[in-house]
């Protein structure tokens, strides 16, 4: 096992979640009812005995420091592991000074302080398993300087737009990395999980800081390409990228379907998350529940079909929710029909009776709003 | 110890064998109730909601799985600086050879030694074995005004059960205890101990040294403890808990325990997030409820994948009911699988049982509930 420390990235200035990231950042967002999106690269990390994680905030870091808490729920010892939560300060949202690069530079100590030989950058917005252990050893024996993980896909025409793509010759040698444009149906979609030495990332952060105040952690690889041996490696399995809001909805709802979720969830490779202490899910005579996955805690009184539930949630008598996903204690009250909807934590769905949005554009429902 | 100078003792040392092949391997207080609590956790979650920091876990029987359980005081938020969970199986000490606990006030006796290390004012005794939630803080409050040298919570039970019970016969007006009776033929009274003390620990001491002496006693709080002090003259006192509270003893009173939680606004209402009942955090998958799943009046928790039927049923962590099963009016405990087909009825399954393809279990109308604690085999 080669030693190695973990960093955990925000969603870059290309990607914003309409709605839920007003409120935190995108790790920070409800997936699957009772997971935070950054319990996937966490429990990645923990799973492959990365022990040293640094987790970047550079916005809203409430909710997220709320969750994450001292770490100890993700299964990392707490003498010799550390989850260390580190802020960019000196940045305004949507600035373009914004970028990964200056939060490294910012926490440069933090980072030349590790005595780990290598490093594994992963994003908080996206939602994959992967063992880094095994990623790590093909690396060191490729011999090559950077590892990037991607994925390929056949809709890269319409879908993962805020993403960037990898493009590879034959020996999976990376030749550049692009924006996708949605010019090509068929696309190895860059995963943002970087692996390399220390001290190269070190190198690496510095050189990008002189070359362009705007650079980041792509920019400075894209324009190595050509002097550093950096390949791509295929990752196979559930991935979602959740960097808009079309792709937080879908992402969720195709994890209900439990064939879906078993490319996601393996045995043997546990994704922690924080306990909320809720006592389990109730359901009453009137209840009516198909295809969908429900958290603890919740009162059921309604019709639920296809949605995903999150905990301590309320669907009284003659309600129908379809379609949607329904965050942490939020209330959908008697006879009001919620459809192709993402409701955020809190929201009450009382007065109006009809709450439905056209399938291809989900709504969206503010937190703790009363409709 | 910094809140209100009590501490708790749990006796959680007992079998409880007529839970038959449930306590087969486990302590009574570690079998698995509600969906995804252990009946422990019940006391352990008062104590830690009640103020109470420091606990000492009296075991002996089939202690292993209780004592790393309950040891991991931090699923109850018992961790902080001046707190802790202790578990407290029989030991050998220097001046006596290594005795089980002969009751459940030899269990004490033997860990004077742990209880004087806090010098507490009062020590709290309390059974590993009971459904209920209760603020332990009010109860003191309360000891203190009545300026008690030991206090009894007492429940209100139906006249005619009351003959099953410890019965306390009190004085109307100030709830001074005049006389206890265990299991009278003729009760006086229908206000049942609920085995939960608050003593004045020097007092209690006291006796503990003087009973441990005695060839006579048997050593248990309700025998010879609480008699002994009324015989003195002592300041006893009950203190009237209303609310939801159970002594499971039996398979059927188990299932009718777990039944209780389908009631809406039922009494013990797990779902109060000022009084949170605390367990251990398992990893598992959220809830998955299929295309053809059915649910009707279900209690069922994280972990779940449910492609039946279920109607009138506790489901705890990890169930797994395949397609065109039928679980009615059934309790099914951990990790337990019901293949497709098959029919579950009235039933109490034990942790990690198999029912296999389109096998029958229980009965609509049978007079008890089935403990279904080996494997069933189905069509092939």
């Amino acid at each position: 096992m080669y030693n190695a420390f973990g960093i955990i990235n925000p969603s870059n200035r290309h990607s914003w979640v309409e709605g839920l990231e007003t409120y935190r950042p995108s790790g920070a967002f409800s997936f699957m009812g009772r997971y935070r999106v950054i319990d996937f690269p966490i429990s990645n990390m923990s799973n492959s005995g990365i022990d040293r994680i640094q987790v970047y905030i550079n916005r809203k870091p409430l909710s997220l420091t709320d969750h994450l808490g001292s770490g100890r729920h993700y299964n990392i010892n707490s003498k010799r592991g550390r989850l260390q939560v580190l802020f960019s300060e000196n940045t305004a949202e949507h600035d373009i000074y914004n970028t990964d690069i200056s939060a490294y530079m910012e926490n440069i100590e933090c980072i030349q302080r590790m005595h780990h030989p290598y490093v594994v950058i992963a994003p908080s917005y996206m939602v994959y398993t992967q063992d880094y252990s095994e990623l790590i050893a093909s690396h060191v024996n490729s011999g090559a300087d950077i590892t990037l993980l991607y994925h390929s896909v056949d809709n890269a025409k319409d879908h993962y737009l805020s993403c960037n793509v990898l493009d590879l010759n034959r020996q999976k040698g990376v030749l550049a990395i692009e924006q996708n444009h949605g010019t090509a149906k068929s696309r190895n979609i860059f995963m943002d999980t970087y692996i390399m030495k220390t001290s190269l990332f070190i190198e690496l952060i510095h050189k990008a800081k002189k070359m362009s105040s705007m650079y980041t952690l792509t920019d400075i690889i894209n324009y190595e390409c050509s002097e550093l041996d950096i390949r791509g490696m295929a990752h196979r399995g559930f991935f979602a990228s959740i960097t808009d809001f079309q792709s937080y909805y879908d992402s969720n709802i195709s994890l209900i379907d439990f064939k879906t979720a078993t490319e996601l969830f393996h045995e043997g490779w546990p994704i922690y998350t924080k306990t909320n202490d809720s006592c389990p899910t109730q359901y009453f005579d009137t209840a009516n529940v198909t295809s969908s996955v429900v958290s603890n805690g919740c009162l059921i009184e309604g019709t639920i079909e296809n949605s995903v539930i999150g905990r301590g949630c309320v669907v009284k008598k003659g309600s129908v929710v379809k379609n949607s996903i329904i965050l942490a204690g939020a209330v959908i009250g008697e006879n009001v029909h919620v459809e192709n909807q993402v409701v955020d934590k809190r929201a009450q769905l009382i007065r109006v009776k009809e709450i439905v949005s056209n399938p291809s554009k989900p709504g969206y429902i503010k937190r703790e709003d009363v409709l | 110890m910094k809140q209100n100078n009590m501490l708790a003792m749990i006796l959680a040392g007992g079998r409880g064998s007529r839970l038959h092949d449930l306590t087969n391997k486990v302590a009574k207080p570690a079998v698995s109730y509600g969906g995804k609590y252990r009946i422990i956790d019940f006391p352990l979650s008062n104590c830690a909601n009640s103020g109470i920091d420091v606990v000492g876990v009296l075991t002996q029987y089939e202690s292993v799985l209780l004592n790393s359980y309950v040891a991991a005081g931090r699923r109850w938020g018992l961790d902080a600086k001046d707190s802790g969970v202790f578990v407290l199986p029989p030991r050998e000490k220097a001046d006596a050879n290594l005795n089980v606990y002969r009751g459940t006030a030899d269990a004490i006796s033997q860990n004077i030694d742990f209880v004087d290390s806090y010098a507490p004012e009062h020590v709290l005794i309390l059974s590993g074995d009971h459904i209920y939630k209760m603020n332990y803080a009010k109860m003191l409050a309360e000891h203190r005004a009545n300026n008690a040298d030991a206090t009894i919570a007492v429940i209100e039970v139906p006249m005619k059960e009351a003959s099953r019970f410890g019965i306390m016969n009190t004085d109307k007006e100030t709830g001074r205890i005049v006389e206890f009776e265990e299991k009278p033929e003729h009760p006086k009274s229908n206000l049942a101990s609920m085995g939960i003390y608050i003593f004045n620990w020097k007092l209690l001491r006291k006796m503990l040294v003087a009973d441990m002496k005695n060839a006579e006693s048997n050593h248990d709080f309700g025998k010879d403890i609480i008699p002994t002090l009324l015989n003195d003259g002592k300041n006893l006192f009950a203190y009237k808990f209303k609310g939801y509270w159970k002594d499971v003893g039996t398979i059927d009173s188990l299932w009718e325990a777990n039944m209780d939680l389908l009631d809406a606004n039922n009494e013990l209402d797990l779902n109060d997030s000022t009084w949170k009942i605390y367990t251990e955090d398992v990893t598992t998958l959220p809830q998955y409820v299929g295309a053809d799943a059915d649910i009707k009046r279900s209690f069922i928790t994280q972990g779940c994948l449910i492609n039946g039927e279920v109607k009138n049923s506790v489901l705890f962590t990890g169930a797994q009911i395949g397609a065109g099963a039928r679980i009615i009016d059934s309790v099914l405990m951990p990790d337990v699988v019901v293949e497709e087909g098959a029919l579950v009825q009235r039933a109490l399954v034990a942790d990690g049982i198999r029912i296999g393809k389109n096998a029958i279990v229980g009965e609509a109308d049978s007079e008890h509930i089935e403990l279904i604690a080996k494997r069933v085999k189905g069509e092939e």
